[in-house]
């Protein structure tokens, strides 16, 4: 049988169902165990607005890398759905979009809650990403929430990023203001049979070419009925992750990595002890309550020096 | 209580084309707080099992209007079998004859819901079986 044996599908799931559930205590214990992640794997990020059409591109896409690498480990998606702020639940309806490709036997596909992320990916998604990767799949592809500022955060997680687009949404002023085309690899124009599609790729080739970057990134227009774009898609990642092999700094990605890790277990320890102590508020001013928060970081620091929380 | 934390997978087995049931129970179980993913209609035993180990879900609700249930459910219990996943609990929804409710649980189900039952007792008898 090819693809992952049924008995590691079922260990890779309980794995990041437990992984994704961790708080940050436990999320630490776990990565002081793990081993330092390799960068074997291609991490593919895809993000855009919501209706963008980013599943159903995941989809038609991940046929052809999967093709590419069936004999090589596969390929995983990681797909995030936003997690209600007033309930906690959440409809992961991401996978439903990737019915097409879903029996194939060399693919996991996995549905993520953002949980008290608001950066566009999950919680201790890195940690996720490192486990998916030691199963041995080839490539991993990950959709963000498609909400928010998410551009930062999977710009540092992910080795290339493909910004998802529809005609007429007015992107390209607003991508423009907020400075996202200076992140992404790969632009796609999609939907690109709507009228408009042609102005909107030329707006955003305006704006792509201005750019200093070494990388070139492409715009490429796809639509549902035409196989064109697709495979023009499917080379440019291919393009894109050459390239990088031969010109980033291994170090220097993983400092980047390293940085959005801490920086987001930080803010999740905060957020954290604000809803275990709400009392944390009830101070006569802003620096006191600061000032006590940082004192209850400083005794987690202790504890962590001391290397005494175990039990993952 | 609350399903906080819990996945649970709504499920479309057979041959019946309606999800009108299924989505109002999706969306019950997500403003009970659980994390719920839906198949769409028409899969297979196969393709349901493998969705729920590949997403690790505590719990598959099969919703069946066809008559067929019986055949549905217990080829879904074996097909958990051979993920090693027979934790997974399975529920059952739609048109469900009283007569099959008492067969339904011998073969494994946990519980039998029909459309006549108030949401929140859907809710609380998965809670109870999940604590």
């Amino acid at each position: 049988m090819s693809g992952l044996a049924p008995r590691s599908r079922r260990a890779l799931g309980r794995e990041l169902t437990r992984l994704a559930q961790a708080s940050v205590a436990e999320s630490l214990a776990h990565s002081a165990q793990r081993p330092e992640p390799s960068m074997e794997t291609a991490r593919i990020g895809f993000t855009g607005a919501p209706g963008a059409g980013k599943s159903t591109l995941i989809s038609r896409l991940a046929r052809l890398r999967l093709a590419a690498c069936r004999d090589q480990g596969g390929v995983a998606i990681l797909g995030i759905d936003p997690t209600s702020p007033l309930t906690g639940g959440s409809i992961l309806g991401d996978r439903i979009r990737m019915d097409a490709i879903a029996n194939e036997p060399e693919l996991y596909i996995r549905s993520l809650a953002s949980r008290s992320s608001n950066d566009g990916l999950a919680d201790n998604v890195l940690d996720l990403l490192v486990t998916v990767e030691s199963y041995g799949f080839r490539e991993v592809l990950l959709e963000t929430v498609g909400v928010g500022q998410a551009e930062h955060a999977i710009r540092h997680s992910v080795d290339t990023l493909v910004m998802v687009l529809q005609p007429n949404a007015g992107d390209a002023i607003q991508a423009m203001k907020s400075g996202v085309l200076e992140l992404a690899d790969i632009y796609v124009i999609n939907k690109a049979d709507l009228p408009g599609a042609k102005k909107s790729a030329s707006e955003i080739r305006g704006i792509v070419q201005r750019s200093q970057a070494a990388w070139r990134a492409p715009v490429i227009e796809i639509s549902q009925q035409h196989g064109e774009g697709l495979a023009k898609l499917d080379s440019a990642i291919s393009e894109h992750l050459a390239w990088q092999a031969e010109h980033r700094n291994a170090s220097e990605t993983l400092r980047r990595r390293r940085h959005y890790h801490v920086q987001s277990l930080i803010v999740r320890r905060v957020a954290e002890l604000l809803d275990h102590r709400p009392q944390l508020l009830d101070t006569t001013n802003l620096a006191e309550s600061y000032a006590e928060i940082l004192q209850l970081l400083a005794s987690d620091a202790k504890r962590y020096s001391r290397q005494e929380e175990t039990g993952w | 209580m609350s399903l906080k934390g819990k996945r649970i997978l709504i499920a479309k087995p057979g041959l019946d084309g309606h999800d009108v049931g299924a989505k109002v129970i999706a969306l019950a179980l997500r403003d009970a707080g659980a994390d719920v993913i839906y198949t769409g209609l028409r899969k297979s035993s196969a393709y349901i099992a493998k969705v729920a180990v590949d997403e690790d879900v505590d719990v598959v609700g099969l919703s069946m209007l066809s008559g067929s249930h019986m055949a549905l459910v217990s080829d879904t219990i074996r097909c958990l079998e051979e993920y090693d996943a027979s934790d997974i609990k399975i529920f059952v929804g739609g048109t469900i004859p009283e007569k099959d409710r008492a067969a339904l649980i011998e073969a494994g189900v946990c519980g039998v819901f029909t459309a006549d039952m108030p949401l929140e007792d859907v809710i609380r008898a998965i809670e109870r079986e999940l604590s």
